[in-house]
């Protein structure tokens, strides 16, 4: 079981280069680098905003993040050959989402349909949200 | 809410469906469509008693199934001799017009038809004595996430007919007709695959006679759905032949018989 | 430019940083922040709507006291019930508890039928005597046959032509009738009009079917009696017939004659408009459906016999306070799906917590996606994402659609291990299944 998620692991991590190179080449060509966009990405910083309630944007992604979880379980917990989501590098699942609402994804089943019906902005947060998600076990 | 409330309010939508009459100040807007307005030539629908029956949302567009039911003794003193039916939004709203005979029994028909988009459905209706009745009912289309639809039209059914007509019937009692036949109602608006508009074809008539006699001649539009459906009623004092005739606008014409018995 | 990016991504990500860490400490919430609101919310119907919605509801907001009323300790589901027909599936691996809801969340749950409602009072009547008050009631419930519809299918019938659309002893008979058919029999199917449980069911099963005849009783045909003149995912699933099955299936439109008027189950007979009589060797009845009763005991559906709902939150339009989800609502041009049925359910969960903070609900977003095996490695699927647009339910336009028509066995087959996978993930989102028995 274990070799077996491995292997669809290694193949999502696949795609996820290849959607990081479409990434790439649509950036270059609007004239800002996905590169810096990596290097500038760092942990979140801490925060005081516990008593701050949640914008509406803010609201809207975390119902949009929720319905992610029909397949990759709640929190995007469950490894399967849907891969798990939660704890994965934000540039990686920022740069998958785009690759599938761009049509860059060879070999892609369901989630370009999915995908484009969100707004850049939206993919983004919702890649942040996951990418803050605490992995654990994987279930 | 208890009970009664909540009959009350299905009642109301029930009463809501048969059309209430406009007064002067408050006209319905449809009543202005001019599709509605050339048939109606300024006539104002005095009366309810329209029964318009039809999904308020529907998931396809290309076939939707609607019932018309009229009040009416259907006698020759006081019939419905017309009934016309509009999709005020489609390319051409024109959908079917019937005219119908006291033979008929009782004014009512099911067919189906295309809708391009959401909008009001309208049925006119006109007693023998030339007032007019009338009744709209907004319809939502959708294509469902789970539904997307293809044609299933077979051409090598062109033109073949179904019917149903009971063996037997009581007289006074009116019977149901059911009628459909295979054609693909080409609306002439409609690229095939060569990209070319495939030209206009459809069934233009469809006539119903006992022995000769005419019960219903109804006129189809190119917005009726593909393989014309037919339901309507017959009541014959005697036993007979009902012989039902399809004619295309090629003027090729198809015609399907079948006789019964009538107890006393 | 760049200056903008950053700061949008600053403020994102302080929220973000806000969600993980409740994932961080364990503490489940998401929505931290304004008052802890408070109240007691009853769901009825543990299935693919209801689960979700108590678990959800819990996972928002902790402080909530959420009880949730279902007969049943073990949830049978319906998806791959087609699956367990075919001869590819235990029927242990399509039952869930409501272990992870109850110990694990805090979800007060009842096995028991909601039997009443009092919508004024706001109380729910149990068939074991008990009531409850709700300060929100949500109504999950599911279908209910509209028995006696079809002119001769009411339940006795059932028995003998099973319709198999609501999962448990119906699915077993089933099956044990395939099984007892004869090499060379028929397997006559008959699908209803729109709106039903699951659009591509009927497909799915009539494919699942044929693997089991193909594999077991190749002399055998399927014949599909179709109140339809077309279907969900249609060119697909002809492709593969045609392509598994060869002529197997045959597919009665209704403007062929496949619309049945009548069903004598002691004989396996149905009869059709226009007067054909099918004889079967095993009959399996679609028949026509309707929100669970216990809709109508909360005068929340119309004379469809559905629940007409706002589109923002799924309240119903009658009855203030009571919110319905799932099979049971109108909600097109979403399907009745357990995806749809999930995501509903959040969007629901979302709105109630607002409502009790005295915050607007969000902008919705709902998805869907209905995978149908033709073959254990051949899969195909449609997917949808739905907003609120003019007040109105929509697909987001330039979104969704169906697998493309002509791929290989590759894809075909990657899709059919995503429809396993997409259980695994929604029985782990709805119920906390861990692994599948
Ligand atoms: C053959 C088949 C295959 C399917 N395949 C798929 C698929 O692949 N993907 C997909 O997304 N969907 C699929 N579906 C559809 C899916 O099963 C339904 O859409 C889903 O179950 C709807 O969820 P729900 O919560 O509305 O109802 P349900 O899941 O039916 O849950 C309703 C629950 O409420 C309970 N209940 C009812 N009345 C009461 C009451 N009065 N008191 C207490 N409890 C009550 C019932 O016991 C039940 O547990 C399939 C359906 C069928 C029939």
């Amino acid at each position: 079981m274990l070799k077996r998620i491995t292997i669809f692991e290694q193949k999502w991590l696949r795609r996820a280069v290849i959607g990081l190179f479409a990434v790439c080449a649509i950036a270059s060509v609007s004239g800002c680098s996905a590169n810096a966009e990596l290097q500038e990405y760092s942990a979140p910083e801490p925060l005081d905003a516990a008593a701050e309630g949640l914008s509406l944007f803010e609201r809207r992604v975390e119902v949009i993040a929720m319905s992610c979880a029909a397949c990759h379980g709640t929190d995007g917990r469950k490894a399967t050959a849907i891969p798990a989501l939660a704890g994965k590098p934000f540039p990686v699942l920022n740069a998958l989402l785009l690759a599938y609402r761009n049509d860059q994804m060879p070999d892609a089943t369901v989630m370009p349909r999915i995908a484009k019906a969100y707004t850049e902005e939206e993919l983004r947060a919702v890649a942040e949200y996951f990418a803050n998600i605490t992995p654990g076990a994987e279930e | 809410m208890n009970l009664f409330l909540k009959r009350s309010m299905m009642a109301a939508a029930l009463i809501c469906a048969i059309w209430t009459p406009p007064n002067a100040s408050a006209q319905p807007s449809w009543l202005q469509a001019e599709a509605i307005q050339a048939v109606l030539q300024g006539a104002a629908p005095i009366q309810p008693g329209v029964r318009l029956d039809i999904p308020a949302v529907t998931q396809d567009g290309s076939s939707v199934q609607v019932s018309i039911d009229v009040d009416s003794p259907m006698t020759p003193d006081d019939f419905i001799d017309r009934i016309h039916l509009f999709a005020l939004d489609n390319p051409s709203p024109e959908l079917i017009e019937l005219s119908l005979t006291p033979l008929a029994g009782k004014a009512s028909f099911t067919t189906r038809i295309r809708l391009d988009q959401s909008q009001t459905v309208v049925a006119l209706a006109r007693r023998s004595s030339g007032e007019w009745l009338a009744a709209a009912r907004d319809v939502r289309v959708t294509v469902s996430g789970c539904l997307s639809r293809e044609g299933t039209y077979r051409s090598e059914q062109l033109m073949q007919a179904r019917v149903r007509v009971p063996g037997q019937g009581r007289q006074g009692a009116p019977m149901e007709v059911r009628t459909l036949i295979q054609h693909p109602m080409e609306t002439g608006l409609r690229e095939g695959p060569d990209g070319a508009i495939v030209p206009e074809r459809i069934i233009e008539r469809f006539e119903a006679a006992i022995d000769g006699e005419k019960v219903l001649t109804a006129h189809l539009h190119r917005a009726m759905a593909a393989n014309p459906y037919l339901l309507f009623m017959i009541a014959p004092e005697r036993s007979g032949e009902l012989a039902m005739t399809w004619t295309e606008d090629t003027g090729v014409a198809a015609t399907e018989r079948a006789s019964f018995e009538i107890l006393r | 430019m760049t200056m903008n990016r950053n700061l949008t991504r600053r403020e994102s990500l302080k929220w973000m940083g806000l969600a993980g860490l409740g994932a961080m400490t364990g503490f489940p919430s998401l929505s931290l922040g304004g008052d802890a609101p408070s109240g007691h919310i009853v769901v009825v119907g543990g299935g693919f709507g209801g689960a979700t919605a108590a678990k959800y509801l819990k996972r928002l907001a902790p402080s909530l006291d959420v009880t949730l009323i279902e007969p049943e300790r073990r949830y049978i589901t319906c998806p791959f019930t087609n699956l367990y027909l075919g001869g590819v599936r235990s029927f242990e691996s399509l039952w869930h508890t409501f272990d992870e809801l109850r110990d694990e969340l805090g979800v007060t749950v009842i096995h028991d039928w909601a039997k009443d409602v009092d919508v004024e009072g706001r109380r729910i009547q149990l068939s074991g005597g008990e009531s409850l008050s709700w300060d929100r009631l949500i109504l999950s419930p599911g279908i209910d046959i509209r028995w006696g519809d079809l002119e001769g299918y009411d339940e006795a019938a059932a028995e003998l032509a099973p319709h198999a659309w609501k999962p448990g002893a119906q699915s077993r008979l089933l099956r044990r009738q395939l099984e007892e058919m004869e090499d060379g029999g028929t397997f006559v199917l008959v699908a209803p009009d729109n709106p039903f449980r699951c659009p591509p069911g009927p497909y799915e099963r009539v494919s699942m079917v044929a693997n089991y005849l193909k594999n077991h009783k190749p002399k055998s045909k399927i014949l599909l009696l179709d109140a339809k003149d077309g279907f969900s995912k249609q060119g697909l699933f002809m492709q593969g017939w045609e392509r598994h099955y060869g002529d197997m299936i045959e597919w009665v439109s209704r403007s062929n004659d496949g619309l049945v008027m009548r069903v004598d189950a002691d004989h396996l007979e149905v009869e059709t408009e226009f007067g054909t009589i099918h004889k079967a060797d095993v009959l399996n009845v679609v028949p026509p459906q309707k929100a669970g009763f216990i809709a109508d005991r909360a005068s929340v559906t119309d004379a469809s016999g559905w629940v007409p709902v706002k589109p923002r939150t799924f309240e119903s339009q009658l009855v203030a306070g009571v919110y319905v989800i799932g099979d049971a609502t109108q909600a097109a041009p979403m399907p009745k799906s357990g995806f749809v049925a999930n995501t509903q359910a959040k969007v629901t969960a979302s709105a109630i917590i607002a409502d009790l903070r005295g915050l607007p609900p969000v902008d919705p977003s709902w998805a869907n996606t209905c995978y149908s095996l033709i073959t254990p490695d051949w899969a195909i699927s449609i997917a949808g994402v739905y907003e609120v647009y003019d007040e109105l339910i929509r697909e987001v336009p330039g979104s969704g659609g169906i697998s493309p028509m002509d791929v290989g066995s590759v894809f075909r087959k990657q899709e059919a291990e995503n429809a396993r996978a997409w259980y695994a993930g929604i029985a782990h989102d709805v119920w906390g299944t861990r692994s599948l028995s």
